[in-house]
């Protein structure tokens, strides 16, 4: 079930809501945990075992790691959960991607699996993984209500999209968690935030994208390709952001603390702050649990940036099973690598506008890798980016900044931190027309923003069928 | 406490949203027919295990909810006018033109040379066959330019009709761009619909003598009478906006000569004209009773001419035009022909011979002109 559908803005959203509300405290868990269930469930009948698995599986080893705590068997009981993890993400994520690499490099033809990926699958075993090493590294409690820990591999609102929560993240929620007035208005507001960022701005300016990559490239002017490539970075931004803001909003409805994971990444004055706003909760995973175990930066330059290499190499196969995910991951570890070295410096000496251009024009060109699946088409793209087009502007892109200019100011205005600003100014008032203007505001924006998602939802499915078309 | 009021206020107010929308939408029984999607709308899938299992139950079930969910109807025109604000210039295909013209879109790319050549040879071997006429039609796009959003791509016929004269010879050729440009200030499309208008189809006409060397002009295009002030078309449906609607006109009959008019070789009528169609929103439909394989029009102009007409829908205004020109007029839309068409041309062929004109507009050309020989 996505959150941008009728069927759970109008169905499940409000039954599970109003259960959750009346059912009294530890109960509470209960009604999530079956909640979760069915709202995996509806998208993915048969995996929801799999997911139930996963969670099982690292229940166990949580207690087996409890019992042997301080003991060698300790070790070998982590090494087991992870184990167990990643093999299940690599066979539905990345066996097809290994069997066509080992095919392609030894000539013979090994049949693909073209098992369908369970959705989500990358965000829980994070999510679990982070459970047993913690509970192993002495840094969370073991849990021992399988329910509760359910509750925690399972929860709907970070099951598809994230944020990654961390165990200990919400480990004192899972049993003690306080419900306020203010907390679920918050909640609701930002869902309200959220879902408006996918269906108003994200969708829309999807159709963009969709067009300009659509054409031949050769019948392309180079501000076209432009054009084509920041409505991507719009169009993924929104989307994910937006998914992340309900995700939270969602559950701070339900008394739970989520963590951040985005903060106006398109501000960032280099390579390396974009990555501390971009993804944060993925970006924290690998920190934590990956470049630091390696040795971060603590064993010398060289080995710091390979532990980066490493990283960013994970990170961009995190994404998808394909090549140019892996080549997206290695563009901004060598970005990063050259910023760590002497970009960084020279950066900070300049003004501020030019590491914003700089690090806008690095993420545009790491999307390319990013959207386009084949080689052949990143090369074409990347050319005509460069000049390579048809010409450099034409009355296609005066005809595109017609039809979406107004849609992509909006963007642009709601990818930096403008309208929040504008809404703390305002809400530090404590009297008079700003004061009125502001409560007046905070109220009924989410409500308009409500309304249009629910017309832009139910506009998606505008289908006339022209009878008599000839 | 200050705060406790204002988080108060705010969750009735978006729990009132939803909880009303989804009571509402629950209490409403369902509809199975869309009056303005012209369509049947899904209906509750029924329920069996394996459907669940393989996810065909619940994409069903969301594909129903969302086509009956409470004032449907409604919550697209909410989102219309939303796009309107944002100073769209284009929705679901349609540019939004100026003097409140919807005008149909077809891009530059989405029709290849392969295509286009495939096209060009079955109609050259056509006319080789039975030297026949051609007219292609411009749609909207080419010729109301200057009703065009600024910079709006369109697919450029002009390039193609140029192809089509040199494929097959202008002598074949009949040149409707011309004429249609040179008028293109009056009402020669619908705003609400693709076809051109009867006004439209006398300016084809007028192209059509002045190629075939006949006598022109036996028309007072200020004759032309009223036939609805109603009509909402195609393009209007797939934008849905408030629009005023377009007017149907036509050319009335001779009752001094009657006609004889038989759709797919059963029923017969006295006129070109089905006055049913204006009850429908079909309101074209009026022209030669919609669409039919096969029409036959049997004029009281004893001349011994003879005429075929392998036609698209821009053909049913204008075909009542050249009834005083034959004496049988036989009109054949291939989409609704299975048949071998030369085979089936020689068998309503005279000994003394006769016209074949080929009408379609420029796009329906591309997209649909196939026949086998």
């Amino acid at each position: 079930m996505v959150f941008s559908s009728v069927v759970f803005l109008f169905r499940f959203l409000p039954l599970f809501f109003l259960l959750y509300y009346v059912i009294p405290g530890r109960a509470k868990n209960g009604i999530l945990f079956l909640g979760s269930l069915f709202f995996y469930a509806w998208g993915e009948p048969v995996y929801v075992l799999l997911m139930l698995f996963s969670t099982v599986v690292d229940y166990i080893h949580g207690r087996l790691l409890e019992r042997h705590r301080g003991s060698a068997a300790a070790k070998r009981v982590l090494l087991s959960s992870v184990l167990i993890n990643l093999a299940v993400l690599c066979f539905f994520k990345y066996a097809d991607f290994l069997i066509e690499a080992v095919n392609g490099a030894a000539d013979i033809s090994i049949p693909l699996l073209n098992l369908p990926l369970p959705i989500g699958i990358s965000f829980y075993t994070f999510q679990t993984m982070s459970y047993t090493i913690d509970v192993y590294r002495g840094e969370a409690k073991v849990q021992k209500n399988l329910l509760d820990f359910g509750v925690y591999v399972t929860m709907f609102p970070q099951l598809i999209a994230g944020p990654i929560v961390k165990y200990r993240d919400v480990e004192t929620g899972l049993h003690h968690r306080k419900l306020s007035l203010e907390g679920i208005s918050n909640g609701m507001k930002r869902f309200c935030i959220g879902l408006a960022k996918k269906v108003l701005l994200a969708n829309n300016i999807g159709e963009l994208w969709v067009f300009v990559s659509g054409m031949e490239f050769r019948e392309m002017s180079t501000m076209t390709a432009w054009v084509g490539i920041l409505a991507f970075a719009f169009q993924i931004y929104f989307d994910f952001s937006g998914y992340s803001d309900m995700a939270i909003g969602l559950g701070e409805m339900l008394g739970f603390h989520f963590p951040e994971n985005f903060r106006y990444p398109y501000i960032s004055a280099s390579v390396t702050e974009f990555w501390r706003r971009w993804h944060i909760s993925l970006g924290s995973w690998f920190r934590e649990y990956v470049y630091i175990p390696l040795g971060g930066n603590r064993k010398g330059r060289l080995k710091q940036l390979l532990n980066i290499l490493v990283v960013w190499t994970l990170t961009g196969i995190w994404h998808g099973a394909g090549w140019n995910f892996l080549l997206w991951g290695m563009w901004f570890a060598v970005l990063l690598v050259l910023e760590k070295l002497f970009l960084g410096k020279v950066l900070s000496w300049l003004p501020g506008v030019v590491g914003i251009l700089y690090t806008m024009i690095a993420v545009l060109l790491g999307w390319v890798l990013f959207a386009l699946d084949t080689p052949g088409r990143i090369l074409g793209y990347l050319m005509v980016l460069a000049g390579m087009g048809s010409s450099l502007a034409d009355a296609q892109v005066l005809y595109l900044g017609r039809q979406y200019g107004v849609l992509l100011l909006f963007a642009l205005a709601a990818s930096t931190p403008l309208f929040k600003r504008a809404a703390e100014e305002l809400g530090r008032r404590r009297t008079g027309a700003a004061a009125a203007l502001y409560h007046f505001g905070e109220k009924v924006i989410p409500a308009v923003l409500l309304l249009l998602s629910i017309a832009g939802i139910v506009d998606a499915s505008y289908n006339p069928f022209l009878y008599f078309r000839f | 406490m200050e705060e406790r009021k204002s988080a108060f206020f705010t969750i009735m107010l978006l729990a009132s949203i939803i909880l009303v929308f989804t009571v509402t939408d629950l209490i409403q029984g369902d509809r199975t027919f869309s009056e303005t999607e012209k369509r049947m709308l899904k209906t509750r899938p029924v329920f069996t295990w394996d459907a669940v299992f393989d996810g065909k139950y619940t994409r069903d079930y969301e594909a129903y909810l969302t086509d009956q969910f409470v004032s449907r109807d409604k919550w697209i025109r909410v989102k219309t006018c939303l796009d309107m604000l944002m100073q769209k210039a284009e929705l679901n295909g349609v540019y939004l033109g100026k003097d409140h013209y919807l005008i149909e879109q077809h891009l530059p790319g989405d029709y290849t040379a392969i295509q286009e050549n495939k096209k060009l040879l079955l109609l050259e071997k056509l006319v080789k066959r039975w030297d026949a006429a051609v007219m292609l039609v411009p749609t909207a796009d080419n010729i109301l330019r200057d009703r065009m959003p600024a910079w709006a791509p369109y697919y450029n016929e002009a390039d193609l009709l140029d192809r089509v004269e040199r494929q097959i010879g202008s002598e074949h050729y009949i040149d409707v761009y011309s004429i249609l440009r040179q008028h293109a200030e009056e009402e020669i499309y619908y705003r609400t619909d693709h076809h051109w208008t009867t006004l439209g189809a006398y300016y084809g006409y007028l192209a059509w003598t002045r190629a075939m060397g006949r006598e022109g002009d036996i028309y007072d295009k200020d004759a032309m009478e009223l036939v609805t002030d109603q009509f909402l078309g195609t393009l209007h449906a797939r934008v849905n906006l408030n629009m005023k609607p377009d007017s149907i006109y036509c050319f009335p009959e001779d009752p001094m000569h009657p006609v004889k008019v038989t759709y797919d070789l059963k029923d017969t009528k006295d006129s070109c004209y089905e006055e049913s169609y204006l009850e429908t929103r079909n309101k074209y439909g009026f022209f030669l009773d919609d669409n039919h394989a096969l029409i036959e029009i049997e004029t009281d102009y004893r001349n011994g001419k003879t005429l075929f007409v392998i036609k698209d829908s821009y053909a049913n205004c204008f075909v009542p035009l050249l009834i005083p020109y034959y004496e049988k007029i036989y009109v054949m839309d291939l989409r609704y022909f299975n048949g071998r068409l030369f085979g089936f041309m020689e068998r309503y062929e005279p000994e003394e011979g006769m016209d074949v004109l080929v009408l379609y507009n420029c796009i329906h050309f591309l997209e649909d002109f196939s026949y086998l020989e």
